[in-house]
């Protein structure tokens, strides 16, 4: 039975129910919680905030701009955290590299665009580029290596090393930022209300373009990666060698085929991340490590070798960022941390992991 | 070899190990279904069965390596259903491995003596063990058992499958074991060494009970006293081993009867 | 070729010849080294003892925390140079600084221990979360707990003073004695060196060094012959920590200031590679790791210009050199030091010696 990629835990007796509502019957009480707090949190999305309120908490637009920036930047940390989860699920080992390939596809993606003036164009070559390098490493190294995950990790650790030198030596460490293309620069008006003028008009929230757009490119990729991973044959693959990679042994040749295959996807997802990053923000030397740490609680949080998992700790560490940023100007990396924390505390496979 | 009566009376009353109503599920597969399972203090009982009856799972179920999904498991009284591992060991239960699960990186010699240290006290100690020390007596002992003190010193990695198995059983038999678990201890083993383990197994002591899981029946049959036969993780037949082999229904469904 | 084959002689038997004469023949290298090492000063000038020797022989202490756990307990901490911080932010925090406003200016004989129970407390703590998840993850979830360590302390003001850190912690007098000059200090780092060396070399062979070799090689089997393999692993945290503790206040002493790019993400990670490169299967590895890594830094520059190479290009060095040994030789110097010596004495054998 493949209980990967977010299939339902083990221990179930069959014919018992759907598997949401028998978790329902076990846990009453986080049920109950988990309700309110969608409940509480729709209204804080959708209500103007009474003026009393808003005296405590601060100007709902604030609390909105951080709600749509974390989750549209969890979008970006779900790009690349899957291919860092997809990796380690299936072949066990830590890209630790996994940074530089974010870097190395928001440089190549940033020279594209410049080369050619197309944004989309360059999350073409971004792909392309660190989908080689991906195959390059998986094919000529780690397939001599099968079965000594360490090892394998320390490699990836070597290369990011070199790549990080290296790619300080071409581009320096000035920050470069991505520039949005015309079609989609400027904002879109949307439906949630921030505030109340005196005149008792609502004024709406507008959000840029590309933000939105990028969040739902994300939302599609993961949904095609879903859909790939349960009801392709490569897919069936991939779920049942990360729940038994020694049964996937049986299958013989293809094995290493579908590594290179599934380390190329991750490494491409990684640079097209890359130019997302280039774009919201800015990419620069460190910010390969920033995104492989960002990677790692993203998994750790949200459950090693699990896709939704990468979804829902990508969600949750994006807000947490955003919201840090906006209430605790101090100690937002921290908090994401302290998050991290208390998850390994109480559920070390993740919330979404399986042990 | 003493008669059943008199190795009861030397262990006691009540059961060693007895499972009540014990299910186990991964997913929507039953390897358990409503095992009921008693053995007495002392006793030698085989569980036979084909490949996925259950019997593995039993066993696992019975160590700890994970719990039930439902029903209970007590091990000379004493409710363990929720127990980890190694408190059941603290208890006297021991367990071999159907792959040898050895240090590779030690000797014989320290496998052996890890096992003893486990159930002793000075788990943690910083202080080496002095060559004068009892438990290094216990250690000798134990390979000598097993028949393994030409190789006492070598790397588990460099030992021969045979061998491998043989340390196997000697880690079981660390400590004071009170009942031991067997899971496919013949496997893999050429026939002289199925009659080493033959003896090995006949000379333990008599308060020492244990269950032995096998396809080969030849050696099941002759170290135990009572079979438990399971099919699709049911309990489908027990009784004597001369009953069992002669069964029609147990021969109907291992074709060649008590020959595996 | 695996990472760490730590066995050596079997437990009970070297023991049993107990006579002074083959013990020293056994511990003729050690004693060999301690001797060389002791007599330094006597020709080296002060900038050989405190920046190479010195910083090879602390790097060398905090490495062998990771050695110890890896090596031996299969867990790649990569959060032991953060347990270092911990003990080094502590005692500039609790003792002497330039900053009177945050330190207490304890005595050295109160914030040096407190300090260390700090750090092994963090350190144990670092155990507790990666203790419970497999081998693998263990490297993902220490290196986020040292980039946990190391926000904190470029973020936080109130007690690490952001990113400018601490500068001018000295080490006390006592015993009538500057520990502050360099002869003094040598030999103060060389003691605790000598001495976390030698208890690890013998812990490895103690009950619990010797359990510690079995969860690394099969927890399961461990949990099934009684241990219980949680507590076990928290516990070398714990001991790991106090080394890394001890090294973090001596190398603070030497040093003189820290800041959270003491212990940032590439200093983390350069642990490591010192780790590995030694060699994780013996506790001389991490020295020579240091060692090699201390030269490098040290004269990389002029050498890199030397051959017509940009002299920045340091990182990618140490990462080329990493990446060879993990390559070819992943039990590091000390794996290739055990070949050619079995080598050796195979051809030795062959030629009727």
């Amino acid at each position: 039975m493949t209980q990967a990629f977010g299939d339902q835990g083990a221990d179930q007796a069959p014919g018992r129910g759907s598997a949401p509502a028998e978790w329902i019957g076990r846990n009453p009480v986080a049920a109950l919680v988990i309700a309110v707090a969608i409940i509480l949190a729709l209204w804080l999305v959708l209500a103007p905030w009474p003026a009393g309120f808003e005296d405590v908490f601060g100007k709902k637009r604030l609390f909105i701009n951080a709600l749509f920036n974390g989750i549209t930047l969890g979008g970006l940390y779900f790009l690349v955290a899957t291919g860092f989860t997809l990796i380690f699920g299936l072949m066990r080992n830590v890209n630790l590299a996994h940074g530089s390939l974010y870097l190395f596809g928001g440089y190549m993606g940033y020279e594209a665009g410049q080369w050619t003036g197309s944004w989309l164009f360059s999350y073409v070559i971004a792909f392309v580029c660190c989908a080689l390098i991906g195959m390059a490493m998986q094919f000529l190294i780690f397939r001599r290596m099968e079965g000594q995950d360490l090892r394998q990790t320390l490699v990836t650790l070597g290369l990011s090393i070199i790549f990080s030198d290296l790619m300080v030596w071409v581009w320096g460490g000035n920050a470069i930022q991505i520039d949005t293309p015309d079609y989609l620069v400027g904002p879109v008006p949307t439906p949630i209300v921030v505030a109340v003028k005196s005149s008792g008009e609502a004024v709406f929230l507008q959000y840029p373009r590309v933000r939105l757009v990028i969040f739902a490119a994300s939302v599609v990729i993961g949904i095609a990666m879903w859909l790939a991973l349960h009801r392709t044959r490569i897919g069936v693959m991939i779920r049942a060698g990360v729940d038994d990679r020694d049964m996937l042994s049986v299958l013989g040749y293809r094995v290493q085929l579908l590594f290179v295959a599934v380390f190329a996807f991750g490494a491409g997802l990684a640079g097209m991340a890359g130019i997302v990053g280039g774009t919201f923000q800015s990419i620069s030397l460190g910010e390969d490590s920033h995104f492989l740490l960002a990677s790692l609680v993203v998994v750790i949080v949200g459950g090693m070798g699990s896709i939704p998992g990468a979804a829902l700790g990508a969600l949750i560490i994006g807000c947490s960022e955003q919201f840090g940023l906006v209430y605790f100007q101090n100690y937002a990396t921290v908090l994401s941390f302290l998050i991290m924390i208390i998850v390994l505390a109480i559920r070390p496979q993740g919330l979404l992991g399986r042990r | 070899m003493s008669t059943i009566a008199e190795r009861l009376a030397a262990a006691g009353t009540g059961n060693a190990i007895e499972l009540r109503g014990v299910s186990r599920f991964f997913g929507a597969l039953a390897a358990l279904i409503d095992v009921t399972l008693s053995v007495r203090p002392g006793e030698r009982r085989a569980v036979l069965g084909s490949n996925g009856a259950g019997k593995t799972t039993l066993l696992n179920c019975v160590t700890g390596d994970f719990p039930p999904s439902s029903g209970t498991v007590r091990f000379f009284g004493e409710d363990v259903t929720i127990l980890p591992p190694h408190e059941r060991i603290r208890r006297g239960l021991r367990r071999t491995y159907q792959i040898s699960l050895l240090f590779q990186g030690l000797s014989v010699r320290d496998n052996v003596y890890l096992a003893c240290r486990g159930c002793s006290r000075g788990r943690y100690s910083f202080i080496r063990t002095r060559a004068n020390d009892a438990i290094m007596q216990s250690v000798a002992d134990l390979i000598s058992l097993v028949h393994l003190e030409a190789v006492a010193d070598r790397l588990v990695g460099e030992l021969a499958h045979g061998q491998q198995r043989q340390l196997e059983i000697a880690l079981a038999l660390a400590g004071a074991p009170r009942f031991i678990l067997l899971d496919e201890p013949a496997a893999g083993l050429s026939p002289n060494e199925r009659g080493d383990l033959v003896a090995i197994l006949t000379a333990l002591p008599s308060h020492i009970g244990y269950i032995i899981i096998e396809h080969d029946m030849d050696v099941a049959l002759r170290v135990v006293e009572s079979v438990t036969m399971m099919h699709n993780g049911r309990i489908f037949k027990e009784g004597a081993p001369r009953e069992i082999e002669a069964d029609p229904e147990v021969q109907q469904l291992y074709l060649g009867g008590g020959h595996g | 070729m695996a990472l760490a084959q730590t066995t050596e002689t079997p437990i009970g038997v070297g023991a049993q010849q107990r006579s002074v004469s083959p013990w020293i023949a056994k511990q003729a290298p050690n004693l060999l080294l301690g001797l060389v090492l002791v007599l330094l000063p006597a020709v080296a000038n002060d900038f050989i003892l405190d920046q190479i020797l010195g910083w090879t022989l602390i790097l060398g202490m905090i490495a062998l925390s990771l050695m110890f756990l890896a090596g031996y307990g299969g867990m790649v901490s990569l959060a032991q140079m953060s347990v270092a911080g911990v003990s080094g932010y502590m005692i500039a925090v609790l003792g002497t600084s330039s900053l009177p406003k945050i330190s207490l200016f304890w005595p050295w004989w109160v914030a040096a221990p407190l300090s260390i129970g700090i750090a092994v407390l963090f350190g144990t703590f670092a155990g507790a979360l990666s203790a419970r998840t497999e081998g693998i993850y263990t490297i993902m979830i220490t290196l986020a707990l040292a980039a946990a360590f190391f926000y904190l302390t470029l973020q936080n003001w109130p007690v690490f003073n952001g990113f400018n850190g601490f500068t001018t912690i000295p080490a006390p007098h006592f015993l009538g004695v500057n520990w502050r000059d360099p002869v003094p200090l040598y030999y103060m780092i060389l003691f605790f060196a000598a001495l976390s060396y030698a208890v690890v070399l013998y812990l490895s062979r103690s009950p619990f060094g010797l359990a510690l070799q079995g969860v690394r090689d099969n927890p399961r089997r461990m949990e099934a012959i009684g241990y219980n393999v949680t507590a076990h692993r928290i516990a070398a945290y714990a001991f790991a920590a106090l080394i890394a503790a001890v090294g973090g206040i001596l190398m603070v002493w030497l040093n003189n200031q820290i800041s959270p790019f003491s212990i940032g993400i590439d200093v983390v990670i350069n642990l490591l590679v010192i780790a590995v490169v030694g060699g994780l299967s013996h506790p001389i590895g991490p020295f020579i790791g240091a060692l090699i890594y201390v030269i490098l830094r040290t004269f990389a520059l002029d050498a890199l210009v030397a051959v017509g190479l940009d002299g920045r290009r340091f990182q990618t060095l140490i990462g080329l050199g990493f990446l060879i040994i993990v390559l070819f030789s992943p039990d590091g110097v000390v794996g290739i030091w055990r070949r050619l010596s079995e080598r050796a004495r195979a051809a030795g054998g062959r030629n009727g010696a």
